[in-house]
């Protein structure tokens, strides 16, 4: 069990994030209101939470003393995590300092002081990440870092894989425009169902770049919605606001796409992939930590869905979908993958 | 070695030759071999996909590639490979390649060399004898991440 450090003036909130809810108590109501963007956007309805997990954030307490992490279960540019028996241990380069007991379903974060508040916040927002991607894996969920396309009249989904900021999203909006719909743009949960893997949605809010409404006019100013994040210009964008009945809850996969941008080559390039290449850009889109335990699961969610569905490569030119017929390329190519 | 023998010429001579070579391998490699704790693997379709999660660098192996990777799970030595894999079919001049796949696992590190006792061999069964194949995939995943969501480094925008 994970001692209780919170203040008695702390404040409670709950968030659904899928599978998994999460009860906070913080100590303070700005760290609170500042973590709210990320944990609200996993606003996917969900039938139920099979994990809950209380968390506790404490920023004005002293630090915990912690060895430094050496990340022998996922080292990322922000944290290093590392697993002690049923405990997930996160240390930041800040000194923020993640405990996540998953026995217990309990978890304690603690916030030093540091001038650079964003920066902060920033590396708190990856131990919530971390935690989540973990609860959702023992709910029996492998996270993807991936975009969905559903074909119309269909149950079968497109996933669209890339590297944030190489066009996900704009190719999502451009196909939803045409009847398609989304689990989400860049987030969605699988799960082995029997002899298939099935996509659910996650999260409904989709990161926008402004400059897609030269090619959407329907999108109106985007720049009118809140920002992301202070590295990107994108905007949350309710997707639906703008397309209205374009999200779904659940698809089944059949085909892969890795989508690249080709700053000089033509609007619209397509290569198929082999079985080898199919499965690693999947997994290449799926952090499996170091753990055997946890990684067996997610690795072979992966595995038995890259064996059972085809792969392509679309290399997307600049200003590709100023011109409409790359769209309807793009439609046509995505159906004879998934026929 | 393949390639040593290969100017030989004839077949005689040259399955002589493997199987003079896999003898000295039986005989000078009586280690017992044990898949690493942090290797994990799994099946898919005919065969197996196999992942080291030190290095995170994956494999690709057939049913035959996946019947001996499955008997290091429990310790096997390159003798008890090499019977196991004469009950499955395998036949005198299959002895190199399966030689060449204990090679590939021992040179990755998948393996590593033990001082217990094999147990629950017999499990392992070939529904039909193929030549045995593993095969690493060329690019690893990521070992520093950006999140525990999003793997990848973003591009600049």
């Amino acid at each position: 069990m994970i001692s209780d450090v919170a203040t008695p003036a702390a404040s409670e909130v709950w968030y659904s994030c899928g599978p998994v809810g999460l009860s906070l108590v913080y100590d303070d109501p700005v760290l609170q209101q500042a973590l709210h963007g990320l944990l609200s956007q996993y606003d996917a309805p969900w039938p139920e939470n099979k994990i809950n997990i209380r968390v506790i954030v404490s920023s004005k307490q002293p630090p915990v003393s912690q060895p430094p992490g050496a990340g022998t279960y996922l080292s990322l540019t922000r944290l290093k995590a590392d697993r002690r028996g049923s405990r997930l241990v996160s240390c930041g380069n800040l000194g923020t300092f993640m405990e996540y007991d998953m026995a217990a379903a309990e978890a304690r974060m603690t916030v030093p002081e540091n001038p650079d508040w964003p920066l902060l916040v920033e590396e708190v927002e990856h131990h919530f990440i971390m935690l989540l991607a973990r609860a959702w894996g023992q709910a029996g969920w492998t996270p993807l870092h991936g975009g969905t396309l559903i074909a119309p009249g269909s149950s079968r989904c497109v996933i669209l894989c890339a590297p944030s900021g190489v066009g996900k999203t704009t190719l999502t909006a451009a196909m939803l425009r045409r009847g398609w719909r989304t689990l989400g743009d860049d987030k969605t949960l699988l799960q082995k169902e029997g002899n298939q893997v099935i996509g659910r949605s996650l999260a409904h809010r989709f990161h926008l770049h402004p400059n897609s409404s030269r090619w959407f006019p329907e999108a109106g100013d985007i720049t009118k919605w809140p920002t992301y994040s202070r590295w990107t210009d994108k905007r949350v964008v309710r997707i639906e606001k703008l397309w209205p009945g374009c999200l779904a809850e659940r698809a089944i996969p059949g085909a892969v796409v890795q989508l690249l941008r080709d700053e000089n080559g033509p609007a619209l390039a397509i290569q198929p992939l082999s079985r080898e290449a199919t499965l690693n850009t999947l997994l290449l889109q799926v952090a499996i930590p170091s753990d055997a335990e946890h990684a067996r699961p997610l690795f072979s969610c992966i595995a038995s869905l890259a064996a059972n569905i085809r792969g392509a490569v679309f290399k997307i030119g600049n200003e590709a979908f100023a011109d409409p017929t790359t769209a309807e390329r793009i439609e046509t190519e995505f159906k004879k993958l998934l026929s | 070695m393949i390639d040593n023998v290969a100017w030989i010429g004839t077949n005689w001579t040259y399955f002589r030759v493997c199987e003079s070579s896999n003898m000295n391998k039986l005989s000078s490699d009586t280690n017992r071999w044990l898949l690493r704790p942090d290797v994990v693997a799994t099946i898919v379709n005919d065969g197996a996909v196999i992942l080291d999660l030190r290095t995170k660098f994956f494999f690709s192996a057939n049913s035959t590639g996946w019947a001996i990777a499955q008997m290091f799970e429990t310790g096997a030595t390159r003798a008890e490979v090499h019977a196991a894999s004469s009950k499955w079919g395998a036949v005198n001049g299959d002895a190199v390649t399966i030689d060449a796949v204990i090679d590939q696992l021992i040179a990755e590190k998948l393996v590593e060399a033990t001082t217990g006792t094999g147990a629950g061999m017999s499990a392992v069964t070939v529904a039909a004898w193929t030549l045995p194949t593993l095969n690493k995939h060329k690019e690893p995943l990521q070992r520093i991440m950006t999140s525990a969501f999003d793997p990848g480094l973003p591009l600049a925008e």
